[in-house]
């Protein structure tokens, strides 16, 4: 592996993979704006090769020993340097292979899902930007480009969450978006500017190794890696600041399906894993992650548990799966993490894909108008559906039962057991939920008169089709993967994991879990002559407070509207027009009043002007004589 | 008469005033061909001043393509022009923005011959005084480009004109007041009987005391030019009221004289006075950048965002500065750099929008992005950059500001990070009001922007992403200034 060759072919794929995807973005904008084929030809040939080139990287260094590590010239200033690199280990090269091939399936899938769109072009140079971005930032070597990467990730975001700029909750969405993650990545900034100081550079490698012990006090390494955290808290949309995710399903379809599996949100989550060994030095840190996960794994279930928006629902499950991650990763284990944000990666993408397919034909979001049109008929996405809905609730053999069992298996080896119950009460209502949707919309409704059905087999039908057999064989198959995958990162930095496989009892525990829920939604929604309605609507203020995200978003408006508009930004203003200004006005009117009675005394009284000179003449000839 | 080779300097001087002349001696009607020749001779500056910054031998260092020419020698008076990297950005700026604001301007009709006469005396006292190194010669630049501003706004302004121009013209001449006796103080003080900057700003010259007393009144005379908090209150009004060109160069420049000033004047020859006041210019500098975000946040007019937002940007400047550090330097002249192109962006951007539309105020627009496409792409990547995404030219300058202010104060640096978000916010919100939602029926007509009226803008924004996309272009300019400067420092 250490020949001149290998390692020449590893650079040209790496560029390859990260840079193609910036190109077809300028093209497009500048160029094929008005060219639709050319547009998304460009885009998802770009997209082709960097996957190519990621599995070519991923094959090639399967048995990668160590790191390796590329560096160009990029900024310097004074003694800051920021190279512009490459870091190829196997975090970033799976990684980087789960963005290509997401990104590719998602822009393949766009090509029917926005195929009447008039913003076609803009799309797919949108999507290149991201997909650019993305893969940067998985192979940053230096925290800086990361965060240079990881912001122009949230600005990707904020452009295609208000694609549909008409619109004005669009737009708003993508305000709030930006706005949000901005509030984590100013934590994130600072704890990076905190590490520089201490630490005079930010190379990833060089942050994870124990010599930073030495450099840094442990209570340094705890703020830092709490403020480093407050950037994983925006992207990954963790409490406090999730409310900006569920509302960011206003952009297109595909969007959300990218946005929510293997790029944006999976940022926060990956920065986690990057920086792992940095964060378990400080174990108060590692314990106050922990608990935000589980706060928002538990929150986001309960709001899923009673959207009737098909996005949403897994929007709020979304959140729930990183909560989920981090909790993992929170409670000791590397792989936990890595492994259950790869297969979420890839049915959290089926999941948004197949209610694209819903969307596109039956042209609603609500499940109950999907079910009542028939949405069960268009067969591919309701199959792809149940599979991807099955791995999320963690049903055997799909791969979410395996990712989820090693988490379980994480918080089990903690000594409170209270996060375990968190985890297994968080999975029970994952797997409820989710079967409500997935019941809600098989079951039909025998209530209400049939439809008849006639939105069948439209343009695209086929387009967006085979990307979800492509991601329904994965979530099938990945699993059992695992094996492979814990060898691939097992000399790398599972060493602090702690997985060892001593809780044979888990995973009947966790299956019996995710079924009770299963047959909870069953009984509830499932079942001939079922009521189709859950527990909680029965409920009125606990339903309330559900569907009103615990009002955490009334909360922020009314923040954001008295606090920052109103007192803070108004006081700045009022202080400007009538403290400093008016008093300058007040000070030249003064001046101007001052100067008209003077002059209007030497206008009137010729007297007085006389005798003014013939003081001040005396007064010089007293000087000049005496 | 000293010259090192060709005198590109003084060329760039001699290419305005020779524009200037030729302007005047056009008749009045022939407004196309005034246009034509503002935009050849300003061409020609920006020609002279990209060779400039490519000419210069960065390994080197230190003044190059010095010209001196004594002129009175009793007093001690020389004509004395030198690039080095502090200055070489901020011609290369003035060059830009100038070309591209004559573009910028190029619908104008009314009164066009007075317009571009006294847009090119304004541009010839900007370029006189970043090429100078002679205080005096600064003194009279400095007042040479503050004249032509009060009537380029009260005769082709627009909101509240009179009083903008008025309010514009008492603000910069009390600075000229404070600087100027500073300049005699630091004269008469030194004994040596000359204004070179090179020779007085050897250490020795003045006493710690004189050095803190004529800092004060430098930093306070540029600082109101630099927009400091709290004498910022003439550049939102002046960037409203004065027509799109003028804004540019208003913003894009104008304020980069007072930072400038600041560093030529106030930090070469008064080290001492700089690291005393430091403190004090740090925490003007994060009220203005929390405050400036802030106020902007409650604006209805356009032109006001920007305006606000520019003293937010300029109070980065100002940390920069007050850090004392080569990183804060060159964070500040990137800074200075970076924003100089941005707002001219913006103020180039909204006037093509404010030309179609006939309003600025945020609420009576909006949709825009369904007529006009293009125009509206390069307000919202200027926003961007305002907002200090990376990879456009803000970014650089804002990042090196806040690692120095982070290093040497805290939690100045703190707040200065925070309010990015408050200046995201309103920036978004800008953006969001004025160019998003649905398409309204007044504006449906309208066109976007044809090739030849984009330019300009193509221009700026070319320049942004370039800068932001290989920095280094910039720093390695600023450090061959930035470093013997921190180094020598007492």
């Amino acid at each position: 592996m250490s020949d001149t060759l290998t390692l020449d072919s590893t650079l040209i794929a790496a560029v390859l993979a990260t840079l193609l995807p910036f190109a077809s973005f300028v093209l497009i904008m500048v160029f094929t704006r008005n060219h639709r084929r050319l547009s998304a030809g460009l885009s998802i040939g770009a997209i082709t090769v960097s996957l190519i080139s990621a599995v070519f990287l991923l094959v090639c260094h399967w048995h990668l020993q160590t790191p390796l590590q590329y560096f160009g010239r990029w900024v310097v200033s004074g003694d800051i340097v920021i190279p512009y690199g490459f870091l190829l280990d196997p975090v970033s090269l799976l990684m980087l292979t789960v963005v290509a091939a997401i990104s590719f399936l998602v822009q393949g899938y766009s090509l029917g899902y926005m195929a009447d769109d008039k913003g076609f072009s803009r799309y797919y140079a949108f999507m290149s930007l991201f997909a650019w971005a993305m893969l940067n930032l998985t192979i940053a070597p230096t925290l800086f480009q990361l965060y240079i990467f990881w912001e122009l990730v949230g600005l990707s975001s904020y452009l295609l969450i208000g694609f549909w700029y008409e619109k004005f909750s669009a737009s708003q969405a993508g305000k709030k978006a930006f706005v949000m993650t901005r509030l984590g990545d100013v934590a994130f900034f600072l704890g990076l500017l905190l590490a520089l100081v201490h630490l005079g550079n930010l190379n990833i490698l060089e942050l994870n190794s124990p010599r930073v012990a030495a450099q840094m006090s442990p209570t340094l390494i705890t703020v830092s890696a709490l403020l480093i955290f407050g950037g994983i808290i925006g992207k990954s949309a963790q409490f406090p600041l999730m409310t900006w995710l569920p509302d960011a399903m206003e952009g297109p379809t595909p969007v959300s399906a990218l946005l929510h599996s293997a790029t944006m949100v999976a940022a926060g989550v990956f920065l986690f894993c990057r920086l792992f060994p940095f964060f378990s030095q400080s174990a108060v840190a590692m314990g106050v992650f922990l608990a935000i996960g589980t706060i928002t794994m538990l929150l986001s279930s309960t709001m899923a548990m009673v959207s009737r928006d098909i996005k949403q629902v897994w929007a709020y499950s979304t959140i729930s799966q990183l909560g989920f991650m981090i909790m993992g990763l929170a409670a000791g284990s590397f792989f936990a993490g890595m492994f259950h944000l790869t297969t979420h990666a890839g049915f959290k993408a089926l999941l948004f894909l197949c209610a694209g397919v819903f969307i596109h034909a039956l042209g609603t979001n609500d499940i109950f108008e999907i079910s009542r049109l028939g949405g069960r008929r268009l067969k591919v996405p309701t199959v792809c559906m149940a599979i991807a809905a099955a791995a999320l609730a963690g049903l055997p053999p799909f791969s979410g039962f395996f990712s989820k069992e090693v988490i379980l298996a994480a918080l089990a080896e903690l000594d409170n057991p209270i996060w375990l119950v968190a985890g297994l009460l968080g999975a029970f209502l994952t797997a409820y939920y989710t079967f409500r949707l997935i019941f809600i919309l098989v079951v039909p409704d025998q209530s209400e008169p049939r439809q008849p059905d006639d939105s069948h087999g439209h343009a695209g039908y086929w387009q967006m089709g085979g990307p979800l057999i492509v991601l329904a064989t994965v979530t099938v198959l990945l699993g059992f993967f695992q094996g492979p995958l814990e060898n691939f990162f097992g000399n790398h930095i599972c060493s602090v994991s702690a997985h060892t496989g001593s809780h044979g009892w888990l995973p009947y525990i966790a299956i019996a879990t995710a079924a009770s829920g299963l047959i909870l939604a069953w009984v509830e929604f499932g079942r001939r002559n079922s009521a189709r309605v859950g527990f909680v609507e029965r409920i009125g203020w606990l339903y309330n407070l559900f569907s009103e995200r615990w009002y955490m978003d009334r909360f922020y408006r009314r923040f954001v509207d008295v606090v920052i508009y109103r007192i803070i930004s108004g006081l700045c203003t009022q202080n400007d027009n009538r403290v400093i200004d008016a008093g300058l006005d007040a000070l030249s009117k003064d001046a101007v009043q001052s100067g008209r009675f003077v002059s209007e005394l030497h206008l009137s009284m010729i007297q007085y002007r006389l005798l003014a000179i013939f003081v001040v003449v005396a007064l010089l000839a007293l000087y000049f004589f005496f | 008469m000293e010259f090192t080779g060709f005198p590109y300097l003084t060329a760039i001087l001699i290419s305005c005033i020779v524009g200037l002349v030729v302007i005047i001696l056009i008749p009045g009607q022939r407004q196309v061909q005034i246009k034509w020749v503002s935009a050849v001779f300003s061409g020609i500056t920006l020609l002279l001043s990209i060779y400039l910054f490519f000419a210069y031998d960065k390994s080197r260092g230190g003044l190059q393509f010095v010209e001196t020419y004594r002129w009175v020698k009793t007093p001690g008076i020389t004509y004395f022009n030198a690039a080095d990297g502090f200055n070489l950005p901020m011609l290369l700026l003035t060059g830009i923005v100038f070309f591209t604001g004559v573009l910028t301007m190029w619908e104008l009709d009314k009164r066009v011959k007075e317009f571009f006469a006294f847009y090119f005396l304004l541009v010839t006292g900007v370029f006189g005084l970043f090429m100078s190194m002679d205080l005096f010669f600064i003194f009279v630049w400095y007042d040479v480009s503050l004249f032509p501003m009060y009537l380029l706004i009260a005769v082709w302004g627009t909101t509240r004109k009179q009083y903008a121009a008025m309010k514009l013209t008492l603000y910069l001449l009390a600075g000229s007041a404070l600087v100027l006796p500073a300049i005699v103080f630091l004269y008469a003080k030194s004994g040596l009987n000359t204004f070179d900057i090179t020779v007085l700003m050897q250490p020795g010259t003045f006493t710690a005391a004189e050095q803190k007393f004529a800092f004060i009144l430098l930093y306070i005379g540029f600082g109101i030019l630099a927009a400091v908090w709290p004498f910022h209150t003439w550049s939102p009004v002046g960037h409203v009221a004065a027509p799109n060109g003028v804004s540019m160069l208003h913003a894009g420049v104008l304020m980069k004289i007072g930072a400038f000033g600041i560093l030529r004047v106030g930090i070469f020859l008064c080290p001492q006075g700089w690291q005393y006041w430091a403190q004090l210019m740090a925490v003007l500098a994060v009220i203005g950048i929390v405050y400036g975000a802030f106020v902007g946040l409650s604006q209805t007019d356009l032109k006001y965002v920007i305006g606000y937002s520019s003293v937010s940007h300029m109070g980065i400047v100002g940390l920069g500065l007050a850090t004392v550090s080569v990183d804060g330097l060159n964070g500040a002249v990137f800074q200075m750099f970076a924003h100089g192109v941005m707002t001219a962006l913006l103020f180039s951007a909204v006037g093509y929008i404010y030309d179609r539309t006939h309003t600025k105020v945020i609420a009576e627009l909006g949709g825009l992005s369904h007529v006009m496409p293009v125009a509206s792409a390069f307000f919202i990547i200027a926003a961007l950059a305002s907002m200090g995404i990376p990879c456009l030219a803000t970014f650089w300058g804002e990042l090196m500001v806040f690692i120095a202010a982070f290093k040497t104060y805290p939690l100045g640096g703190v707040l200065a990070v925070c309010a990015l978000v408050i200046s995201a916010l309103f920036m978004l919100r800008v953006v969001q009001h004025t160019f998003y939602g649905p398409r309204k029926e007044q504006y449906a007509q309208l066109a976007d922007v044809p090739f030849d009226l984009g330019l300009p803008r193509i221009i700026l924004l070319v320049v942004l992403v370039v800068f932001g996309l290989y920095p280094s272009l910039m720093f390695d300019m600023i450090e061959t200034a930035s470093i013997p400067f921190i180094n020598g420092l007492p």
